[in-house]
């Protein structure tokens, strides 16, 4: 809100140093947007709809620089007489309903008044609308002028809108009300929407010879919602719906009257109607004096609490440990101790209060799982040469789909910024492939990224970790840029795994966003983590990536990796005292059959001694027989109360060997130690 | 004589360019060698020569022969005690190395925030992202139709999805971290002392400092006779660890709904000192975040007896401070991922 500085300091004797005042208030809660020459622009919070009002600013700048503030309420006429306008309140949204008739000249308003209006950041329109922006900027209370001969009856009849009934207000705009909403009437039809804005059937204009002034008080929750279901704020609605001051209208319409005389735009025809059927309660709230000095950790003398609270507007009584404070009706905002509390700590100085340090009464716990999960991902994955990415959480629906289960999963957002935010990731791949391809095209040919975080489901939010690789695993000048593929994320699956201290299987599976013969599942037992593979190309183009070579990745769910791993030191089994055997194997054996059946035939074939199988080569091609493979394997044998002997792990390679061969057609190329 | 004369500086000028092995031993041949070299030729021709100049010919000839066997000789065992041993490589050619991965800045700014609290006895916790109305407004002070939850604009599901854990469908992206807060206070009595951090979103519009999702660390302590001093020596403990030295800060009262009285952070700007720039609009200052002491009404919707507990609240945000940290001037470097960015932070 813009505040004139001559303006404010006809309420008090501020010093006339518009830099000086912004600057001491912007110390006690009101932020200064900018000081240009005399007006300072504040920002005014959500809680102090009494500072929306060159009066209210007076008030906080007095209590400031501790002089006296004037209410200049003394000379305010007080037309006697009967009012002319019958006003009716049918609805509890209006608690108070304040009119006075007056007759007009339409007219330019004069020259400093307008000159004010303008330095506030209102444009002038007639004399008459401009004496109630006038009021509504310095009193803070919105006040509307309508057009008496347009009135119907004339009456004002304050009640909610029918249903689907329609308003032009004054924006040219025709509205259509609900009966959530309050409205002004007269006889027969809407005149304006309450505490939002007027119609425009019964503006002030040149024509008009006589207008009623409302001063009005709306219930803050009747006007937001208004507001908002019209899409519609305005300076008014602003006001109300953070709490307008109820002991305000009529005194915001004497003012009126006053500016009305002064302007000579007319003269007052009647007296004040004034509908207050229920006057608001006064508040009494108690304030401690250790509590005010145990929050904020200083002791504020007695003499300082009182002058600030007395300043700003509260009544203070002395009490057995402090003082009772009358609230002001004005104080929408304060309605306990706590809020005193904060009137005294921001006028003494939140900079004078010192600076303690809070003493640890209880033994600080451990950080959750879930964040030292994290911790150890990001360690482990930046160690394997991934580079942490972080992507939006909510994504394009066409970006999303091709990663979705079922695009029925998907959770879309009700609101979005825009359709290419439109839905929440239903994994951590679409983002980590825009990405990629963001990199991609801006001179980055190699690229290893990886994200943990959320991913949604319409069965709601679970974390996992994405990757994605392209390009040379290792670039160097000699020579080795072979680049990465299947196995490579594999590899990333298999070090996510060993970092929680547990060993997954891989199985050939399919997914639609992965190329099928290069999909494999990730499980834990039965259960699944996760997928990895060789993304498809015609995704990726889709996407925008130019050609190039494969672009690998996986993602694994991590709740089931953090229950395994629950934080125990794992124990560390002793070395062995006895030596190892190693014997290499060589054998043809069928193309199609999965090194992991291979390895099964080994190990339910060999005895205990069998401690490690290792495939170490895999060949096909010259000197192999057709639709077959080579495929050597490591085993090492191993007792650890004794040495084995040559003869006994020959007898168990023996065995292994007369299996592979009865079970899979398996045939010795000799050994190859 | 003059033609002996004239091989000797030939020899000289082509040694001086003789810096490899291969080059002496080529230099040997073209002089020395019994069927071409041209010293050899040389000595052949005394033969022919008059006799009476042949003596002296002779011995001018066979003087160059053994000096330049001398200096060949020479710069041979020079070149052979100054070869690289064998197997030597270039050592000046670059290493071989896995490209690094880095952690993405706005992790590191969170970590280092993280290790300041811990190194305080804060607890990290975390909590989900999908919210309910209870938790991030309502047990904040922030009833239906309060005007303060247009401070933070919405974002809504479509429709609700389950929670995360037992309570109430999700039905919005949390605005703040605040929300945990509350779930930490419903399931655990005081003393209270954590930190919170996570993504939250807003549904603003992209600018240089503004983005629909972005990244906060939550901070609660809550105890018996826990001060506004409290909070503000926690927290300038805090700005001096985070940017590396003692620095300069102000709280300014200000306003928000779960906290009671409320105030803003600056920190003098990194930027001039304190002296006023662009970075800081000429105000010497830097406002880095929001805190307060805890509202009487979140400590009575978390079942906390506001008469004996008191406690302090804050909320970080982590791309402001990256931005000062790093000397960024546009927030969305931080999402786009790009790795010439993403390269440049420390490992």
């Amino acid at each position: 809100v813009k505040a004139p500085l001559t303006w404010m300091r006809e309420f008090a004797p501020l010093p006339d140093d518009a830099a000086a005042v912004a600057s001491r208030l912007g110390a006690c809660g009101f932020e200064v947007a900018s000081v240009d020459g005399d007006v300072i622009d504040f920002e005014i919070t959500a809680n102090r709809p009494d500072c929306l009002s060159v009066y209210g600013l007076a008030r906080e700048a007095a209590t400031a620089f501790d002089v006296a503030l004037t209410s200049g309420n003394a000379s305010l006429p007080d037309p006697q007489g009967k009012a002319l306008l019958p006003v009716s309140i049918g609805d509890a949204g209006c608690a108070r309903y304040a009119m006075a008739v007056a007759s007009v000249t339409i007219g330019p308003s004069p020259e400093w008044l307008a000159a004010r209006l303008t330095a506030a950041g209102v444009r002038p329109i007639n004399n008459i609308v401009d004496i109630t922006n006038y009021v509504m900027l310095e009193v803070g209370h919105p006040m509307h002028a309508f057009d008496l001969a347009k009135l119907g009856g004339p009456e004002i009849r304050v009640r909610r809108a029918r249903d689907k009934e329609t308003l032009v207000t004054l924006d040219g705009v025709t509205r259509t009300l609900d009966d959530t909403m309050l409205v002004i009437a007269d006889r027969e039809r809407a005149v304006a929407v309450a505490g939002v804005m007027g119609g425009a059937g019964s503006e002030v204009s040149a024509a008009t010879t006589k207008v009623a002034f409302e001063s009005a008080w709306f219930l803050p929750a009747s006007v937001r919602s208004a507001s908002r279901r019209l899409g519609l704020k305005t300076e008014a609605s602003a006001r109300f719906e953070r709490g307008a001051d109820i002991s305000a209208p009529a005194r915001a319409l004497r003012r009126a009257l006053q500016l009305l005389t002064q302007t000579g735009a007319g003269e007052v025809t009647g007296g004040i109607s004034d509908v207050y059927p229920r006057p608001a309660a006064a508040r009494t709230v108690e304030l401690s004096r250790a509590r005010l000095a145990r929050l904020l950790g200083d002791t504020v003398p007695d003499t300082h609490v009182e002058r600030i609270l007395a300043h700003l507007g509260f009544t203070v009584r002395g009490a057995a440990d402090g003082w009772s404070v009358d609230v002001p009706t004005f104080r929408v905002d304060v309605a306990r101790e706590a809020d005193l509390i904060e009137e005294v700590g921001r006028h003494w100085g939140f900079d004078r209060i010192p600076a303690t340090f809070p003493a640890l009464s209880a033994v600080p716990r451990p950080m959750s799982p879930a964040i030292a999960r994290d911790r150890k991902l990001r360690r482990i994955l930046t160690g394997a040469g991934l580079q942490e990415a972080c992507t939006f959480t909510f994504i394009e629906r066409e970006a999303a789909e091709p990663f979705a289960a079922d695009a029925d999963t998907l959770v879309p957002i009700a609101n979005p910024l825009s359709e290419k935010f439109a839905v929440l990731r239903p994994s951590l791949l679409p983002g980590l492939v825009d990405a990629l391809v963001y990199s991609r095209r801006r001179e980055t040919a190699d690229v290893r990224i990886f994200e943990s975080g959320a991913v949604f489901s319409s069965a709601g939010e679970t974390t996992s970790v994405g990757w994605l690789l392209t390009g040379a695993r290792l670039s160097h000048w000699s020579g080795d840029a072979s680049p990465a593929d299947f196995f490579d994320a594999r590899g990333i699956a298999d070090l996510v795994s060993a970092a929680f201290g547990v060993t997954v299987s891989a199985r050939a599976a399919t997914r639609p966003w992965f190329v099928p013969g290069r999909t494999a599942e990730i499980a834990l037992g039965d259960d699944v983590l996760g997928v990895v593979g060789e993304v498809v190309p015609a995704l990726l183009a889709a996407r925008g990536l130019p050609a190039g070579p494969p672009v690998v990745g996986g993602e694994l769910a991590l709740a089931p990796l953090v229950r395994e791993d629950a934080g125990a030191p794992r124990r560390i089994t002793p070395l062995p005292r006895f030596p190892s055997i190693v014997r290499d194997l060589s054998f043809f054996i069928g193309e199609r059959l999965p090194a992991a059946e291979v390895r099964g035939t080994i190990r339910s074939n060999a005895p205990p001694t069998l401690v490690s199988v290792r495939e170490f080569d895999r060949y096909q091609g010259k000197g192999v027989p057709d639709g077959m493979i080579s495929l050597s394997v490591r085993l090492t044998f191993r007792d650890n109360d004794r040495t084995l002997t040559d003869v006994e792990v020959q007898r168990s390679v023996d065995a292994i060997l007369a299996a592979l061969a009865a079970r899979h057609g398996a045939i010795l190329r000799g050994k190859t130690e | 004589v003059s033609l002996v004369d004239d091989l000797r500086s030939e020899f000289h000028a082509a040694l001086a360019g003789a810096t490899s092995p291969a080059a002496a031993r080529a230099l040997r041949d073209q002089f020395l060698s019994r069927k071409q070299g041209k010293v050899t030729a040389l000595l052949k021709a005394v033969g022919a020569a008059p006799a009476d100049e042949r003596r002296v010919l002779g011995a001018a000839a066979n003087a160059l022969k053994q000096d330049i066997e001398a200096a060949l000789d020479a710069r041979e065992a020079e070149l052979a005690a100054s070869a690289p041993p064998p197997g030597a490589v270039d050592v000046t050619l670059p290493g071989r190395l896995a490209a690094p991965g880095r952690r993405h800045p706005l992790t590191q700014v969170r970590e280092r925030i993280e290790d300041i609290f811990l190194g305080m006895g804060y607890q990290i916790i975390d909590g989900p992202e999908l919210e309910d109305d209870w938790h991030n407004f309502e047990a904040l002070n922030m009833p239906p139709e309060h005007p303060a939850r247009d401070m933070q604009d919405t974002l809504y599901l479509a429709a609700p999805v389950p929670p995360m854990s037992a309570g109430r469908p999700a039905t919005l992206l949390r605005t703040h971290t605040s929300g945990m807060q509350i779930r930490y206070m419903e399931a655990h009595k005081p003393p209270v002392r954590i930190i919170a951090p996570g993504r939250v979103y807003r549904r603003d519009n992209f600018d240089a400092t503004h983005t629909p999702m972005f990244t906060q660390v939550e901070g609660l302590v809550v105890d018996e006779g826990i001060s506004l001093g409290d909070l503000k020596g926690t927290l300038n403990t805090f700005a001096s660890q985070f940017f590396g030295r003692e620095i300069r800060t102000r709280f300014r009262p200000s306003f928000f709904p779960y906290t009671e009285p409320s105030a803003e952070l600056d920190v003098e700007c990194q930027g001039c000192d304190g002296k006023g720039c662009g970075l800081c609009k000429q105000t010497g200052w830097i406002e880095i975040l929001g805190c307060g002491m805890v509202h009487p009404a979140v400590f009575e919707a978390v079942g906390y007896d506001p008469a004996v507990q008191t406690g302090f609240a804050f909320g970080v945000g982590i791309e402001r401070l990256a931005l000062r940290l790093y000397g960024v001037d546009d927030i969305r470097m931080f999402y786009e991922n790009d790795l010439r960015f993403l390269g440049q932070v420390p490992l």
